[in-house]
Parts: structure tokens; sequence; C-alpha cells
């Protein structure tokens, strides 16, 4: 019996197509139950916004809120991984004092990585050195950081409306 | 902390790379293939870029 026969037999026995399960479905959605039991919370818009701020303000939380395990460890690790070798390369940790666009565009990429942020200014104890190209470099990687995690406070929050998983 | 340029060039490819894979796919032979794939267009093209700037770089 070819794939397609399979498929339509078992949407006729159950009502809905079977759809194969990864590992990560299987971590972000609750295992099925009964149809008496209570139905699955659906996706709000106020889950959506907790989950894109916790995301934002602690890389991966927001995607840890919803047991999507492998991908909280990822986006924990990167961006951590990210900040700790930028800052100890000496790059510029932007401050809300720029002289211009440049800085504030800096800036609010910096901040993108939420509280470890703070944890790159605390590493970087001598302060910025891009007369360097490694310093240089650290400074890339401070803003990629940030944005990388907004990026992933955005799947997060996609993730959550039920629109991305 | 010193990374020469080709070391910085692999941890960040390497890193985006893994992310995106991760953030992108599901399934996890999609996300090696596409982690794979985007190492390897970061090393192509950032080494491409360089090789079209090596002209004008003196």
């Amino acid at each position: 019996m070819d794939e397609s026969k399979r498929m339509s037999e078992e949407i006729k026995e159950t009502g809905i197509p079977q759809v194969e399960q990864t590992s990560e479905s299987l971590e972000a959605a609750p295992p099925a139950e009964p149809a008496t039991a209570e139905q699955p919370e659906a996706p709000s818009e106020g889950r959506a916004w907790a989950a894109a701020i916790a995301g934002w303000l602690v890389p991966g939380l927001g995607h840890a809120l919803q047991r999507m395990w492998g991908r909280a460890l990822v986006v924990f690790l990167a961006v951590g991984l990210l900040v700790v070798v930028g800052a100890s390369m000496r790059g510029n940790v932007f401050t809300s004092q720029g002289s211009d666009a440049f800085d504030t565009l800096g800036y609010v990429a910096d901040l993108g990585s939420g509280s470890f942020y703070f944890l790159a200014r605390s590493v970087e104890h001598d302060g910025a050195d891009v007369s360097h190209a490694g310093g240089d470099y650290g400074t890339r990687f401070l803003a990629t950081a940030g944005v990388l995690n907004l990026l992933a406070a955005l799947h997060a929050f996609e993730a959550a409306r039920g629109r991305k998983a | 902390m010193n990374l020469t340029h080709i070391q910085s060039f692999l941890l960040f490819a390497a890193v985006i790379s893994i992310a995106f894979g991760f953030l992108g796919r599901r399934r996890p032979k999609d996300r090696v293939k596409y982690i794979l794939w985007s190492f390897f267009l970061f090393l192509v093209i950032g080494i491409g870029i360089g090789w079209v700037m090596y002209p004008f770089s003196r």
C-alpha cells in the first residue's frame, strides 16, 4: 500500500492526519490526552509577550518556558559565548551616552542581549580597546549576540502564538 | 583573549550556524544539514569577500 492511501485511511479512521513527531515537538507539545480531559491551553497574546520578554531578559528563557529545551540551551550558550568572547577581546560595550547614531545603534544591538549586557560590562574590566583588530571583532561579537538574542526572542514570541515552532 | 582573524571568523560562523540551525529547523537531521550548509556558506562568502577586497587593501 502506498503512502497516500495509508494516510487517507488514517484520516478516515481518526479524523485527523497523522503527523510525524520529532523529539522537539514531543518536548514542546504535551502528550495527547483523552477528549474528556482538559484541552491544552490555546496560544494567547499575553503568554507570547511573556515568552518574548523573558527570552530577551535571559537568553533562551522564552523557549524554556515553552519546553523547547534544545533551542533554549543553544540560544543561551550561543549568546553567552559571543558575549564572553566579545568582552574578553575588549570589544566596545556601548552605553546610552553615545555621541552619534552609530553609538546609539551599537547600544541598541548590545542591549538586545538582555541581562548579558551587564555580564559583558562586568567581564570587561579594562574597558574597550578597538585600536587593534581583536577589539573590533569583539565589538561585532557583542552586537551579534544582542541581535541573535532579539531574533530568538521573536522566534519564542511567534512559537507561543502558535505560528512557528 | 587574542584570536586571529581566521579563528574569530570560524568561531563566529560556527556559533551563528548552530543557532540558526536550531531556530530554523525542527528535525535533528534537517538541523545538521542546515548547520553544515550555513557554515559552508559563511566560509565561502567570507573568504570570497576577502579576496574581492584584496586588490584594494593597499
